[in-house]
């Protein structure tokens, strides 16, 4: 089954590029005439999970897997690690600081919204040894 | 080479690949060394026009004719014609479309305000209703409309389903005056004097079908030096040339507002709402709200020229030389209401302000533009990519090498066509 894999890197701290590795990735999937509400849900969860970490995260790698059946986004970085990940994606549960409040971010959004609008999300983490958040989504079989 | 918006010129173009690199949509190639334009992709945002270095690219839109005498001609006058002549007010620049020869010369300042009740009405109902997607999206620059449609189709729902203004008044104009002057309908003709071609008649979008109530459009830069003229002899103010139209208010300042970005929210009484003008800008904010951020706003004023419609592409005086006439209008007239709330109430439970067509239900046409992609296709485009290791020169004729691999895949053109890969 051929597929097709595409990793950008993400930097910590960047907000001048955050978010451009799921704009790319968008961009792609529109190429393909890929059914646009997926489009939307891809487009989400890539931003909400680059955005993460460029927030908390250290520097990471944002990747993105093709192939017939499912695409797949696989966002790891080197930071910090979840503790108690059962508790971080409750709504509403953030760690923000007050300067990313101060930006729009933290309202403890970010994880449980990326699980509602993936086919399924697997999150790894240790603490203080970084975080992978893979997410499937499925596309409609023609 | 012509699109529906502009016309390249073969003899005068050198092939020097400015033109591939300014446009946003990456609709221009080089083809044996001149410019040529992928058509169906073309938005008309003019940025080509702007840059060419040779004067090879210019509009489309038809040359000033003369008026027909025996018909009732009728300048639609936007607002952004005041704001090319400083030294001047806006009733002397209708004044000076008379002089011309119009019959009439109409301000849309009138309906400008018309349509920011409509918007603000709308906005109360979906707040209620939640039928239409948040952020909603200005209606008002076609450019806009265009991108978005050929780039974002999925996002046409949030653009307004209102009528343009000089739609609003297209129609009812041409039917007051056909009865005032006991004429057919056919023989009012209606010229729009406009600083944007996108702005002329394009059935293909539909996006924009109310304005083909219009019959001509004029560029405020072809019209501009003879309405000078014109003005500069208007010695003495006589009343019985004093051009107000009975069905339009005096223009004041509310309409050259609306020229400058964030102009047309101004005016409107939403606190919700944001202005982003430029064609890098508004990209990066439409991109935004297809990642679903920007939900809690209400409103986006979206201007394609950067500074709004005082940087059109068809405009005679520099943007921001007109941006300070404009603000002196405002020091002058003041931005105060005029239109009653209760008519356009009236005239908005009717109906009158949608258009015939909503945005949304042109996306299924938009979607088939291009041919998909294929995974062995990108795997394709990916590949090539690293081969090249290019520096986006444009030597091939396409703006950047991504673009480049794209026309590869898509049989547009030839791996020889890079002089990376000539070379082996």
């Amino acid at each position: 089954m051929p597929s097709f894999k595409k990793c950008f890197n993400i930097r910590s701290r960047d907000f001048i590029h955050a978010g451009e590795a799921s704009i790319a990735v968008q961009q792609l999937l529109k190429q393909m005439h890929v059914d646009s509400n997926l489009i939307r849900r891809i487009a989400i969860c890539g931003y909400e999970g680059e955005m993460n970490v460029v927030m908390h995260g250290g520097d990471g790698l944002f990747c993105v897997e093709i192939d017939k059946n499912k695409i797949v986004l696989n966002i790891s970085d080197d930071g910090q690690g979840i503790k108690d990940i059962a508790k971080v994606m409750e709504k509403g549960f953030s760690t923000a600081t007050d300067e990313y409040r101060e930006m729009g971010f933290g309202a403890g959004m970010g994880l449980p919204n990326m699980e509602k609008n993936a086919d399924n999300m697997i999150i790894e983490s240790e603490n203080e040894n970084g975080t992978t958040v893979q997410m499937t989504f499925f596309t409609k079989s023609a | 080479m012509t699109s529906e918006y502009i016309v390249f010129e073969e003899k005068y173009c050198t092939g020097c690949t400015q033109c591939i690199r300014a446009c946003p949509i990456k609709a221009i190639r080089i083809k044996n060394n001149k410019a040529v334009c992928i058509t169906s992709l073309c938005i008309g945002c003019g940025e080509c026009i702007r840059v060419c270095p040779e004067g090879a690219i210019s509009s489309a839109i038809s040359d000033e004719e003369p008026l027909e005498k025996e018909k009732i001609n009728v300048a639609i006058v936007s607002p952004i014609l005041y704001a090319q002549f400083p030294g001047f007010m806006p009733n002397d620049v209708l004044l000076g479309l008379k002089q011309m020869g119009f019959d009439h010369a109409i301000d849309l300042s009138y309906y400008l305000e018309m349509f920011q009740y409509a918007v603000e009405e709308f906005i109360a109902r979906n707040r209620k209703t939640n039928m239409a997607p948040w952020p909603l999206i200005s209606p008002i620059c076609p450019v806009v409309n265009q991108l978005i449609a050929i780039k974002y189709p999925n996002l046409l729902d949030h653009i307004l389903p209102l009528k343009h203004p000089a739609g609003l008044v297209g129609n009812e104009i041409r039917k007051k005056l056909s009865q005032e002057h006991g004429v057919k309908e056919e023989d009012v003709i209606l010229y729009h004097i406009t600083p944007c071609f996108s702005k002329v008649v394009s059935d293909r979008s539909g996006l924009m079908a109310e304005l083909s109530y219009m019959d001509k459009a004029i560029g405020i830069n072809k019209i501009y030096p003879g309405l000078l003229q014109k003005m500069e002899e208007i010695k003495d103010f006589e009343l019985n040339l004093f051009p107000y139209e009975h069905f339009s208010f005096a223009p004041g300042a509310r309409g050259p507002m609306w020229g400058m970005s964030g102009g047309e929210i101004a005016g409107m009484k939403l606190e919700k709402v944001i202005a982003v003008s430029g064609f890098k800008e508004i990209i990066a904010y439409i991109e935004k709200i297809e990642m679903g951020l920007l939900k809690d706003m209400e409103y986006i004023e979206f201007r394609a020229c950067s500074e709004g419609c005082l940087g059109g592409p068809l405009t005679a005086v520099d943007r921001y030389l007109a941006k300070s006439t404009v603000q002196k209008f405002l020091k002058i007239f003041g931005i105060g209401r005029r239109v009653q709330r209760k008519k356009v109430h009236m005239l908005y439970e009717k109906g009158w302000f949608f258009s015939e067509l909503k945005p949304s239900e042109l996306a299924d046409s938009y979607y088939l533009k291009q041919t998909p992609l294929t995974i062995e296709d990108i795997k394709k485009i990916e590949n090539l990519i690293s081969v090249i290791q290019g520096n986006d020169c444009g030597a091939c004729g396409a703006p950047d090498c991504k673009t480049f691999a794209e026309d590869v895949a898509r049989g547009y053109a030839d791996v020889e066509d890079c002089f990376k890969m000539r070379q082996g």
